[in-house]
């Protein structure tokens, strides 16, 4: 996978090169743009953004301090009426007691070319909605007036926030994009880390220009830098550098999702900036994030996080009794691993740090990601165990690639042995150690000691998790099928087919067997070790079914793997944009006996067949024997990787195909 | 609390609150309401009172036992509230398994957001719903709410069963009204459950409903509002956001429409009238002058969903859609009819239910109902119907999104309730015409022609504006049958006047035929296979229907490889039944060709459940039969 190095962290003359592209303005919208009838390097484009400009200034406001003055202007064509939700925007703000943003919209006008000329529609205060989204956040939305194929529109929006931020910048969409230009304006006293990710790669100019500031009486307060707080009257002056970042990129071609990708937003190019140390004069340095050791320092002192990890009176009497006679190491992770999955429910929140705080989520039996590893953290800790929290990036949260405080959303635990890191998650009733749910696969977590030294830990499968079957079928004379089979999954197989039965009534259950194997009829129906989640589950059933053989011309055509064989390959597209994501490694075996009808002989049997991929990335095995009136049949298909690379999507297609090829082969049998 | 008659009222109040709080155990829950049960409803009050024609407050309480996830998805623990609706109270308590108390949300631990998604740009209407993370099931909630509404247009139905996989241990609905008011009520579906009415008078009504069964939710069933027990409600005389109104038929419901809520929002400035008289020009003809309206309006505006203060029932004004050029199906709708009015046309607003399933607007109850709104235009002896929310709809055209089903019509003298266009199931077409090769190693190329026409028309024409990798997308499910398909060449025709669209398709792909034995096998239909898709059902309970019928006919020339001769040949066949009727043919011909003949009529219907399994097995031999083999033997 190309994305997955870190990009470096100096955030300092990467580029320079002067961008000689067109000026963009609003208002200069020109007849051949507005007579353009389709993208000329995308023809299919329902719109594009001819341009978007947006900058972030930290500027110096007499009221509240430094302040992050955000204006962004674009300009949009839409070719097609698909492309019509382009023409509503809509920008979120925060407000609330702690902070409130505010969003104005200016300058927005719809152009068309009405009999040669350029006709001008002005949003008004009608098509402008303020909405409140939840108790912290509100949203403004503007749709444009008149907007019709062809027509292009234009609008500026401003947020004004006290806080030092700034926001995600994307380059790219789901439609393309000429030419986006984003600049920053940061006061020396602030720090900023950078990071940039998606397949291109906007430019990047930096430049220094003095500045200053006049503040009229006042005096400094630690955290935010010069805010009122005295009324003493006196006049200062400070002259300061402020660094100008500019990124420019052009031509980004739109974003499209594709199968088997773990979130579209990984290839997104796009730049985020993260505060990451504030040093005014004559102040400490307070640093936020510079690298890991520093990110990790100021999640570990967030009240809602060390603090919350370090404390244990709450559960101290129930560990006491519960862990009573266990000794091993093994017994204790288990037993507090379980008393934390019984006791307190995930609420669906996610979050490295604590909601509800630890105390109150366990007294109310529900909490957030944060409230409940934590938890399991401290509690595994007070058992003796070199026990640390693991701070995750789940799928749909994207890759952390630089270290900042915001690229995390979750956390786990992971318990120290001699033989490696054993990781838990006890806010999913089916996971057990080592294998977690799939949302929290996605590449590296980061494991924070007690000491404040923190290292990345694989959060990759590298075990393949199995799904070996076994099936005993006969076949009469009209081609009628009856067999038993049975079917164990292990690890990541097994905690899937656990969540897949646990929702389902037994006959709910079984009639989706049913309508998903080809119609057959299931009765025996059991399973093993279901609640015994250490083990694999198994499920046995015997089972009959009408439409898994064809007679054709008095004889019998049969695919030997009924209804497991794989019959579509998942790789239909010519061409992949994106690494192909498994989630773990497999090895998927398959054992079948045969007994053919009495009066029929084998006329022609599959051959047997071996696949392998390069760099060991899989085998397929297909090996079939005769003897007397049985056929014997074994197959296996492994593959040893979560992610492929685009670079292998060919080679794992054509072994997909051959793989189908081979398992819809089928055997014919003839009357004797 | 200073005044001590305030502390005497306070603690008579907490005392008579306590009382009235009870325990609900699992324990006492009989094994028959627990089969198939998401939930049991251990207790569902309904009280309504009408203190006047502005005046609705609905008070909701309601204890249900929740097993497991999706009883608890099921539950409706919200209220709906707006300008003229307040909610006065809303507050849950949850029990545990054993009905002991362990917690209670109240007012403010509800969370509060807007009903605005996806579809709306913005909306007044708000709600406040319950966010609660059951820590083990099963357990107990009541909940409590109290509502008070302006707006007596719309008095809640009560559905003592809301949704599959619930049963009822009691439930109750009681409505206090003025008896001058004109309150009515239509009961629905009371047959074979235990619906008792206890009060029917002229001031009051009131039913209770006990020990129902869990409902399973089985496949082609009619939708649970077709199964279900309920009660419509509604007043002759009502209020809708700040207006009064009065129907006792739908003649004077429509005048009320016309003159309260329509008047007044078909004005249009003059340079716009003037425009679209120009645009029609010489046309005499109504028909032909709306077409050309509709194609202005459909170049011309989109659809944008704001719902606010009475815009939810009210069209926003023709003169704003003509400049902003958006709007939602009210303001759409009216924006036409007004540009019809600038050009001598006559044409009405229309209400109905938008749904692909077939939903109509009850005729014997009038009341306010239905969720969109169409224009209508007489045209000779039966009506044209128009679709204002499309850019792309044909003229007159209405798919399978309101067609044939009961509509209200509001015509200035008077509402009408008329029947929208039924799509014959023989009118419903799909035609295939085109040819494969298949080579020595099983490889597979052709093209292909289709043709679809009536109710087919609307899931075929949408292809038209897929990106390329949806289209790729579509392809690739729609032939799912034949693997390794690559598309070569797509172009459409969408022919708008005739309602017909042409999909010209060339693919090809590698491996169709299978080779055993020097043999090469490979079915014959590969174009148009129906897949097996109707489930078992062990002990089916409902009745099923078929909404729509089609009829599809297929005519393929199959070029067979060289060096091969024919060692089976499916034999023709042919099915009839009531269900509909399929036939195929495969004739011989000369230089190694085939001529492969189907047709397939599907008929639209109503049928029992003990009907179901027929209906599976002829679908089943339809698809067992369209994947008939051939089998090539190499010479």
């Amino acid at each position: 996978m190309k994305l997955i190095k870190p990009f470096c962290i100096s955030i300092l003359l990467l580029l320079i090169s002067n961008v000689n592209a067109q000026e963009f303005k609003l208002g200069k919208v020109s007849i051949a743009e507005l007579q353009e009838k389709a993208h000329p390097k995308d023809t299919a484009a329902a719109a594009a953004i001819l341009y978007k400009k947006g900058s972030s200034r930290i500027e110096y406001n007499q009221n509240d301090g430094f302040v992050t003055v955000t204006d962004v202007e674009t300009r949009i064509k839409i070719y097609k009426k698909e492309g019509y939700s382009w023409v509503t925007h809509k920008v979120w703000y925060y407000n609330n007691s702690n902070i409130s943003e505010k969003v104005s919209f200016s300058d927005a006008i719809t152009y068309n070319l009405v009999d040669g000329k350029i006709e001008k529609t002005k949003l008004k205060s009608e098509g402008i909605f303020d909405e409140v989204r939840n108790k912290f956040s509100g949203q403004k939305k503007i749709t444009m007036p008149n907007v019709k194929e062809g027509s292009i529109v234009e609008f500026k929006y401003t947020i004004r926030s006290p806080a030092r931020m700034i926001r995600e910048w994307d380059f790219q969409t789901s439609i393309p994009v000429n030419y986006s230009e984003f600049v920053t304006f940061v006061p020396e006293y602030y720090t900023f880390n950078s990071r940039q990710k998606g397949y291109v790669f906007p430019k990047m100019t930096v430049e220094k220009n003095n500045k200053s500031i006049i503040i009229s009486s006042k005096e400094r307060v630690n955290s935010g830098g010069f805010t009122a707080t005295r009324t003493e009257f006196s006049q200062d002056k400070f002259d300061y550098i402020e660094t100008k970042t500019t990124y420019v990129g052009e031509n980004f071609p739109a974003m499209k999702d594709e199968a088997f990708v773990n979130n579209i937003d990984n290839y997104t190019s796009s730049i985020q900036h993260e505060l990451s140390m504030v040093k005014f004069p004559n102040e400490p340095l307070k640093p936020f994030s510079t690298d890991w050791n520093s990110v990790v320092k100021t999640i570990y002192d967030y009240e809602t996080f060390g603090p919350e990890l370090n404390r244990t009176g709450y559960f101290e009497d129930d560990l006491k009794v519960i862990l009573a006679n266990k000794n091993s190491d093994e017994e204790k992770i288990m037993t507090i691993l379980n008393h934390v999955k019984s006791s307190v429910k995930w609420n669906g929140y996610y979050g490295y740090d604590c909601d509800n705080g630890v105390r109150k989520s366990y007294k109310e039996k529900s909490g957030n990601i944060g409230d409940i590893n934590l938890m399991l953290t401290a509690m595994l800790r007070y058992a003796g165990l070199t026990a640390n929290p693991v701070l995750v990036s789940t799928r749909s949260n994207g890759i952390p690639l630089f270290p900042n405080r915001t690229a995390f959303n979750y956390v786990i635990a992971a318990v120290e042995t001699p033989n490696g890191n054993i990781l838990l998650d006890a806010t999913d009733k089916f996971s057990t150690p080592n294998i977690l749910p799939l949302r929290t696969l996605n590449w590296q977590g980061r494991l924070i000691r007690k000491d404040g030294t923190s290292e990345d830990v694989d959060l990759m499968p590298r075990k393949p998790s199995g799904d070996n079957v076994f099936i005993n079928y006969t076949i009469d004379n009209e081609g009628k099928v009856t067999g038993k089979t049975r079917r164990q999954c292990t690890d990541y197989n097994a905690m899937i087919t656990r969540d897949n039965i646990s929702g389902l009534k037994e006959e709910e259950y079984l009639e989706k067997l049913e309508n998903e194997n080809n119609k057959i009829e299931i009765s025996e129906y059991s399973r093993t070790n279901e609640k015994e989640i250490l083990l694999p589950i198994v499920e046995t059933y015997s089972f009959t079914g009408n439409n898994l053989c064809e007679q054709i011309g008095g004889k019998i055509y049969i695919n030997p793997m009924l209804f497991f064989t794989n019959e579509k390959n998942p790789f239909k597209q010519e061409v992949r944009e994106y690494p192909v994501d498994f989630g773990f490694p497999f090895a998927d075996k398959y054992n079948i006996t045969i007994q053919i009808p009495e009066g029929f002989s084998v006329e022609s049997l599959p051959a047997p067949a071996v696949m392998t991929m390069e760099d060991n990335l899989g085998t397929f095995k297909y090996n079939i024997a005769v003897s007397g009136n049985s056929l014997q049949l074994v197959v296996a298909h492994q593959i040893n990787e979560a992610i492929v690379g685009t670079d292998k999507y060919e080679m794992l297609k054509e072994y997909y195909k051959a793989m189908i090829a081979k398992e819809t082969e089928k055997i014919v049998l003839k009357r004797i | 609390m200073k005044s001590p008659v305030f502390a005497l009222f306070f603690l008579l109040f907490t005392l008579i609150s306590s009382a009235q709080k009870s325990e609900y155990p699992i324990t006492t829950i009989s094994d028959s309401l627990k089969e198939n049960a998401d939930a049991v409803v251990r207790l569902d009050q309904t009280d309504i009172i009408i203190l006047s024609q502005r005046s609705l407050n609905t008070k909701n309480h309601w204890v249900v036992t929740v097993f497991n996830k999706k009883g608890f998805d099921g539950l409706s623990a919200y209220e709906f509230y707006d300008k003229s609706t307040s909610i006065k109270n809303i507050e849950a308590i949850i029990y545990d398994a054993s009905g002991k108390e362990i917690k209670k949300i109240r007012r403010k631990d509800f969370k509060d957001q807007s009903v605005a998604d996806g579809g709306t740009l913005f909306s007044d209407n708000r709600y406040l719903f319950l966010d609660y993370t059951p820590i083990s099931y099963p357990f107990t909630i009541e909940f409590n709410s109290e509502v008070q509404t302006s707006s007596t247009a719309f008095i809640p139905k009560w559905m003592p069963l809301r949704s599959y996989g619930v049963s009822i241990e009691k439930s109750f609905l009681n409505v206090i009204y003025p008896a001058d008011l004109g309150f009515k009520k239509k009961e629905i579906q009371f047959l074979g459950f235990n619906i008792k009415k206890i009060t029917d008078t002229n001031t009051q009504l009131s039913y209770n409903a006990s020990n129902i069964l869990a409902q399973k939710k089985e496949d082609y069933s009619p939708s649970y509002r077709d199964l279900f027990p309920k009660v419509m409600m509604g007043l002759e005389h009502f209020h809708l956001e700040g207006v009064d109104g009065t129907a006792t038929n739908w003649v004077d419901f429509g005048k009320w429409y016309s003159e309260k809520i329509l008047s007044g929002t078909t004005d249009l400035p003059e340079e716009t009238k003037s425009k679209i008289k120009a645009f029609v020009g010489d046309e005499k003809d109504p028909i032909k002058k709306a077409k050309l309206v509709y194609d202005f309006v459909q170049k011309k505006s989109r659809y944008v969903s704001i719902q606010v203060g009475i815009g939810g029932w009210k069209p926003m004004l023709a003169t704003d859609v003509d400049r902003l050029g958006y709007g939602d199906c009210k303001a759409l709708t009216n924006y036409t009819k007004a540009l019809l009015q600038a050009v001598d046309v006559p044409s009405y607003n229309t209400v109905l239910y938008g749904d692909s399933y077939k939903t109509n607007i009850e005729a014997d109850f009038v009341a306010m109902q239905g969720n969109h709104m169409i224009l209508c235009i007489p045209n000779g002896n039966h009506y044209t119907w128009l679709e204002c929310t499309s850019q792309d709809d044909p003229f007159g055209y209405q798919g399978t999104f309101t067609d044939d089903r009961d509509v209200l019509v509001i015509k200035p003298e008077g509402g009408e309730i008329v029947r929208t266009t039924i799509y014959d199931d023989k009118g419903n077409t799909q035609t295939d015409k085109g040819n494969y090769t298949i080579d020595e190693n099983g490889n597979f190329s052709g093209s292909l022609l289709i043709v679809s026409e009536g109710s087919q028309y609307s899931s075929k024409s949408r292809i038209e504006h897929l990106q390329p990798t949806e289209k790729e997308k579509y392809y690739k499910e729609y032939w799912d049958n034949i693997n390794n398909l690559k598309l070569d060449k797509i172009v459409f025709t969408n022919d708008k006047e005739n309602i017909r669209f042409t999909e010209n398709i060339q693919v090809s792909a590698i491996n169709y035929g299978v080779i055993a034995a020097n043999k090469l096998i490979f079915p014959v239909d590969a174009f148009n296979q129906n897949a097996n898709t109707i489930k078992r059902i062990r002990n089916r309970k409902n009745p099923f229907q078929i909404q729509r019928g089609y009829l599809d006919s297929d005519e393929i020339e199959i070029n067979l490889p060289n060096g091969f001769t024919i060692e089976f040949l499916p034999a023709n066949y042919e099915l009839k039944g009531k269900f509909g009727e399929y036939k195929t043919e495969i004739i011989k011909k000369e230089n190694n060709k085939l001529v492969y003949k189907r047709s397939m009529f599907l008929n639209k219907g109503k049928y029992s459940n003990k009907e179901y399994d027929e209906y599976r097995l002829f679908m089943e031999q339809v698809s067992k039969n369209d994947n008939a083999k051939i089998i090539l033997a190499k010479n």
